[in-house]
């Protein structure tokens, strides 16, 4: 076969782009068909290499655990001793302070299986899916907070959406003084830290900087409770009837490697889970 | 013949560890968005010895890959690895000569621009964009480059590169 001309492979190239920049696009302007063949590629081509990921992840995060683990089993091995006499006082105590039980929420721990592309923090490929229970609108915490929700369910993996997302959003209220409003990543930065915005806040409200804005409830996807951020100031307003307020995230999700995904119903409040129960 | 087969082999075993290397090794190095990218150094090892049609098709499978592991917007990893394949393989055709350092240093704007463009089509806010491309996307770019010099020094009868200033 005689050898083709630099003509002819330069005009091959050409199209082989075109082809590609044209292929791109439209999954970025349908991202229904986009979507539709990365859930091929993740069910088939990558189901070998994400599984050599989570055993990577896992081996990492089981190493780095592995002290602690035992010196918690030797003080858990110690405390068990007392543990009927101590659970009886517990519960006492409890009654005499009017606490209620600790919520049981069914939940799944996941690991989060990290990618190398810059909008790692704006998405989470888990490692659990619909086989361990996970469905869509599942949400996602971590231990300091609310991280996302589950977008896309496969059998042994799911994506959630992150707060840092530009789609997300959640119904939340500032504890204390009961303003409501909706959270959503915002658009500006400030130094190394993505924050967040409470928006749709009445005018006629306002909240202070400290205080603590919790899942409101409504909405249905995530339960009431769970803290979200901390308001660190008010943001410009540009419609005149809204006051906007800037948060720092209480969680990290660029830096989540272990995250609890919530199976059970979002309509039990979940603040009792993250804080303390003590009466001060 | 048998000798350009044979060249091939040992280029695909390479660009195959590197793939293994990205799902093995990579989540036990630390901070995601700063450990070295294997498969960018794959993609552009790959480019920068292979016909500019060739690249970006092989830019555009990565892209495609990453777009279904984490997508922020699918499409935006898919037209980025495709642009920086195909810029890759055209720039190696054009202005750069085959050795170490200039190999590092395509691959480290390689990353960089893989980056940008990533960020762009996904639509990040401006200052979110700054901080990616001035803070963590240079930090990766380099780390990538370094860990691709050390791919081409451990295989550079493999690789075919000379090493020179």
């Amino acid at each position: 076969m005689p050898p083709r001309s630099d003509r002819t492979l330069s005009r091959r190239d050409t199209a082989l782009f075109a082809a590609c920049l044209i292929a791109s696009v439209l999954m970025l302007a349908r991202p229904v068909w986009g979507e539709a063949v990365a859930g091929v590629v993740r069910r088939s081509v990558l189901v070998p290499f994400l599984r050599i990921q989570g055993w990577a992840e896992a081996s990492r995060t089981s190493r780095a655990s592995f002290d602690t683990l035992r010196a918690q089993r030797d003080s858990a091995t110690y405390a068990a001793q007392f543990l009927p006499a101590l659970r009886a006082e517990n519960q006492r105590l409890r009654s005499l302070l009017s606490l209620g039980a600790r919520l049981t929420v069914p939940y799944r721990a996941a690991e989060v299986l990290h990618q190398s592309v810059p909008t790692d923090g704006r998405t989470m490929l888990l490692s659990i899916g619909s086989r361990q229970g996970v469905r869509e609108f599942s949400p996602v915490i971590g231990p300091d907070g609310l991280l996302g929700v589950v977008r896309t369910v496969d059998r042994d993996r799911s994506l959630a959406m992150t707060w840092a997302h530009p789609d997300f959003r959640a119904s939340a209220f500032a504890l204390t003084v009961g303003v409501f409003g909706v959270v959503r990543a915002a658009v500006q930065v400030t130094g190394s830290e993505q924050l967040l915005q409470l928006r749709g806040v009445a005018i006629r409200d306002s909240v202070p900087i400290g205080t603590l804005v919790v899942t409101s409830g409504l909405g249905g996807v995530y339960p009431p409770g769970i803290p979200v951020g901390i308001v660190a100031g008010q943001a410009e307003e540009e419609t005149g009837w809204e006051r906007i307020y800037v948060l720092h995230p209480v969680a990290n999700p660029a830096a989540a490697s272990q995250v609890l995904v919530l199976l059970g119903s979002t309509d039990s409040s979940l603040a009792k889970l993250f804080t303390g129960d003590s009466v001060p | 013949m048998i000798a350009i087969r044979a060249e091939r082999g040992r280029l695909w075993s390479v660009l195959g560890l590197l793939v293994v290397l990205q799902f093995a090794l990579r989540p036990r190095l630390g901070i995601p968005s700063v450990a070295p990218d294997f498969l960018m150094v794959a993609l552009l090892l790959f480019a920068i010895r292979s016909r500019p049609g060739a690249a970006a098709v092989a830019g555009f499978l990565v892209g495609l890959a990453g777009d279904a592991m984490s997508p922020a917007r699918i499409g935006a990893g898919a037209l980025a690895h495709s642009v920086v394949g195909y810029l890759a393989a055209w720039g190696r055709a054009v202005f750069f000569p085959d050795n170490l350092f200039v190999n590092g240093l395509v691959i480290m704007l390689g990353v960089w621009l893989r980056n940008a463009i990533q960020l762009l089509a996904s639509g990040s806010g401006p200052g979110s964009l700054a901080r990616e491309l001035f803070v963590w996307a240079p930090l990766q770019a380099l780390t990538t480059a370094l860990t691709a010099t050390l791919v081409m020094v451990l295989f550079q009868r493999w690789l075919d590169i000379r090493i020179e200033g």
